[in-house]
């Protein structure tokens, strides 16, 4: 057996950890320089209010802010959350970029079901992302400074990973340290349930939903996508995109 | 009542589509006998996209969730009830109101079967064949002991002489395996049989069992009372109905980890499959139709009623009746008894049709499902579970020796799925689901969310971002998971009756469960205990079983036992192998049916399906009853014959 991607994954969460260092370059490089850019110019385009007047999955800045949120909660970089997200080099704010419509979208479908839960909670988090559009640590901070945002943004997570919807309130009232219980949730929709990220980061796939063929299982998970560096962790990030 | 003159009419009359009756079915009309089959649920679909969709919508997925009825109605509003893993929580068991079985206990009843089209479509599609000693329990290990629980079978039903029958069952339901690695305590195979097609491969963790038990000494494996010392357990692949090549215009498995309750593809066998032919070459299903009476008149069948209706919480809409030559019954081992005992025929069977002998209902088995699941340490390699078929290998040397004659056999599982549903003991949900809202959200339902294990330093973190996904991928790569299929007795006292109380939404009783687990069945717990810390400490992984909460949360189905100075405490699930209830053997006193399966008391009604093992041994039910509804269509086809 060669090389598993256990020992691999080491380096890329280091790499991860300081990013100049993780060893994809071109799209993480890319965005490096647009954020580091951005930060520079010290520009906050959108007004903090923007959330009052309600948000807007049509809005680029909008979905954008929102999957700059997730992929600060997810882990999990924005061209895998919006596949067809596209960098234009001659725009230098994040949040001036294309999130690009993909044929399955699940991007809008959680947009649009967060912002009718809750839209103010959710005005707050996406102007978070926005604020800290060039640190997925500080937008992680800013979500738990609040209970509202915290919990919310917990909601978001396992949206993500799940396809399914806790509510933050239940999530709230089962949040003492080390509880132990059932918390109801729904399933968001079949397509929501197949693009479920947790399965991906484990390695396997959605449970009755594979794309792989006969015999996969007796051998270690290699990603279709990556043969030469046996990487299937290159989706994980810590810093957004 | 029905009119009797406008009956629908033909050779043979089966109650029931699933393995057996669909079976038998085909067999028929290959022949050209007429055959008209009654199915109490919903008719077989034209694809199975609403069984996919159902599956992926349902918040809870458990076996039933592919299929219809909705999964949380009232059984008393259900024309064609059933029960659910749902309603097995330890308030729900025995609760009328929530439960389709009227559960008496003393200890709950825990497998779950299906009233639709196809029948057991949600099988893991094992396919294995019984050890020869299983047929032969009391000569084998009771001989001398007045008490032994275990009858043999008939004489006719051996190893060797049901061989044949074994061979077109696994053609028919297209049965991977290999000859050499399925050849062990003396399987008889006839010479130069090949499967149908070659044996499912390994999964990692299979691999790395079978390593971690390549090597043993005596001391560790004498608990096991095998009649030689056992210094290695193998661990073979099991023989699946699940295509490992293309066959009869189906795909071969692409490992999408849902045998149970549904395969997408439709690589693993079912018998919508087998009715579709029966269908094709002229059989009538006649579906959402319920049988109500079996119809005997001059100690021969002559006719079966039933009761239609459209919506899933009924009314009743109608009745028919069906007249055949020959009457099939092939409705499991619970709906079986529970028709046969409601046939009363005005009085003239006041204790139910076929039941001279009061063994109707009677030793009600399952296999008691024992799962323990661990953790691989930190330093080994991920065995990366939730892919391939839900399980691919097991260990089954260890289920026949002389210990049979004290305590019960069991068979060993190894699942491919991590601690999808035993996690926790399945008490708060799922995994992958649990594990990731634990560290989500700072709690720690399932286990891992303590320091020991999640290396940060303390218990109960919350994590978002790439460290969420590192260490979910860390932990959950880990996770593997074992269960021991143990054969149980067959007590007269566990039992199906009808309920006197509690009815359907036809109006019909329903099914009324007496069950017990005895000494002997609970000494194979003791076995299967010790067996599941051997496995464990060879491959260094932690056990998390004893981490499971009090069993009031969970599942209700658990006792205690001192092993070794120590109260364990044990818990059970059903395997859905339903079996026994209404048992062949020689003897028209003590049993049921003959070996053809036609009953003792009316020689134009059959009864088949595994209520019909007089024992279960450890292996899946399946292939067997497969092979015996093969043998009895060679037998109903014999009868028109002779009787023109």
């Amino acid at each position: 057996m060669s090389t598993s991607r256990h020992y691999e994954r080491n380096q890329v969460a280091s790499g991860a950890m300081d990013h100049e260092q993780a060893g994809e370059v071109s799209r993480r490089a890319v965005l490096a320089g647009t954020v580091a850019a951005t930060a520079a110019a010290a520009v906050l385009p959108v007004a903090g209010s923007a959330y009052a007047q309600g948000v807007d999955p049509s809005s680029k800045p909008d979905m954008m802010a929102f999957l700059l949120l997730s992929a600060a909660l997810t882990g999990v970089h924005v061209i895998t959350l919006a596949p067809e997200f596209s960098i234009d080099p001659k725009k230098t704010d994040i949040l001036d970029q294309d999130p690009g419509v993909d044929p399955i979208n699940v991007k809008n479908d959680y947009f649009k079901w967060l912002n009718a839960h809750d839209a103010a909670t959710f005005g707050k988090l996406l102007q978070i992302a926005k604020d800290h559009r060039q640190s997925a640590a500080e937008i992680i901070a800013a979500v738990n400074a609040g209970d509202d945002t915290k919990f919310l943004a917990r909601s978001i997570a396992l949206l993500w990973y799940l396809g399914s919807w806790y509510k933050p309130a239940d999530l709230q009232k089962n949040s003492a340290p080390g509880k132990r219980a059932l918390i109801d949730s729904q399933v968001v929709s079949a397509k929501a349930y197949t693009q479920g990220l947790v399965w991906q980061i484990v390695q396997a796939h959605p449970m009755g939903y594979s794309n792989l063929q006969f015999g996969y299982w007796s051998r270690e998970p290699v990603d279709p996508n990556d043969q030469n560096s046996r990487s299937d962790f290159g989706f994980i990030t810590q810093t957004i995109p | 009542m029905a009119d009797n003159n406008n009956c629908i009419k033909c050779d043979v009359a089966i109650v029931g589509s699933g393995f057996a009756g669909a079976l038998i079915a085909n067999e028929l009309s290959q022949k050209g006998i007429s055959v008209v089959i009654l199915e109490a649920g919903p008719g077989v679909q034209p694809n199975i996209n609403d069984a996919m969709k159902r599956f992926y919508n349902a918040a809870v997925k458990v076996p039933e969730s592919a299929y219809p009825p909705e999964l949380f109605a009232a059984p008393e509003k259900l024309a064609a009830g059933r029960p659910t893993s749902a309603s097995l929580g330890a308030t729900s068991w025995n609760d009328p109101k929530q439960s389709y079985f009227v559960q008496k206990g003393p200890r709950p009843f825990t497998s779950t079967y299906e009233r639709v089209a196809g029948g057991t479509s949600h099988w893991l599609g094992t396919s294995l064949r019984f050890v020869p000693r299983d047929f032969t329990m009391k000569t084998s290990y009771g001989k001398n002991a007045p008490d032994f629980p275990f009858p043999d079978w008939p004489k006719a039903i051996t190893s060797q002489s049901l061989s044949s029958c074994y061979a077109r069952a696994e053609t028919e339901l297209g049965v991977s395996a290999d000859v050499k690695e399925q050849s062990f305590l003396g399987i008889d195979f006839s010479k130069d049989y090949t499967y149908p097609m070659p044996r499912i491969p390994p999964s990692l963790i299979d691999q790395r069992i079978g390593q971690a038990l390549a090597n043993l000494t005596d001391d560790e494996t004498k608990f096991l009372a095998m009649d030689k010392p056992v210094t290695e357990i193998k661990v073979r692949s099991l023989p699946a109905a699940r295509n490992s090549q293309p066959y009869r215009n189906r795909r071969a498995c692409a490992g999408n980890t849902n045998c149970i309750p549904i395969c997408p593809i439709q690589a693993k066998y079912d018998p919508t499959i087998t009715l579709n032919e029966a269908t094709d070459r002229g059989a009538k299903l006649i579906d959402h139709a319920v049988a109500s009476e079996i119809i005997v008149e001059n100690e021969r069948v002559s006719q079966i009623n039933y009761i239609t209706y459209k919506e899933e919480a009924g009314p009743k809409t109608g009745e028919g009746c069906v007249k055949a030559r020959i009457y099939v019954i092939a409705a499991n081992a619970i709906e079986t008894p529970r028709l046969l005992l409601m046939s009363k025929n005005k009085g003239r069977t006041a204790n139910g049709v076929a039941n001279s002998s009061d063994m109707v209902g009677r030793h009600l088995m399952d296999h008691p499902y024992y799962v323990a699941w661990a953790l691989l340490p930190p330093t080994a390699r991920p065995v990366f579970p939730y892919r391939g078929p839900l399980i691919t290998s097991g260990i089954g040397d260890l289920c026949d020796g002389p210990f049979r004659a004290k305590r019960a056999a069991f068979r060993v599982d190894i699942g491919n799925e991590g601690w999808n549903y035993v996690i926790a003991g399945s008490a708060f949900g799922d995994d992958p689901h649990l594990t990731t809202i634990d560290f989500v959200n700072g709690m720690n339902s399932g286990g891992l969310n303590a320091k020991e294990f999640n290396q940060f330093g303390k218990d109960n973190v919350t994590l978002f971002g790439a460290e969420l996904a590192h260490k979910l991928n860390d932990l959950i790569s880990r996770q593997f998971r074992i269960g021991f299929l143990i054969e149980q007795t067959p007590d007269p006292s566990n039992r199906v009756t009808l309920s006197s109380e509690f009815t359907d939404a036809l109006g019909l009783p329903r099914p009324e469960i007496s069950y017990d687990l005895s000494e002997y069945t609970r000494q194979g717990f003791v076995a299967a205990f010790r067996m599941r810390k051997l496995i464990f400490d060879k491959m260094g992984a932690t056990d998390f079983t004893h981490r499971a909460p009090d069993p009031s949360i969970g599942s209700p189905g658990s006792f205690q036992e001192m092993i070794d100075g120590k109260t364990v405490t044990l818990t059970y699930g059903g395997a859905g192998h339903i079996m026994g209830t209404y048992r062949m053997g020689d003897n028209p006193r003590t049993s049921v049916v003959d070996s053809f399966q036609r009953s003792h008391d009316h020689n134009n009604l059959y009864l088949v399906g595994s209520g019909t093992f007089p024992t279960g041994g450890t292996a899946n039910p399946t292939l067997t009853l497969s092979a015996l509804a093969l043998r009895t269509a060679d037998s109903i086809a014999g009868d028109l014959k002779t009787r023109g």
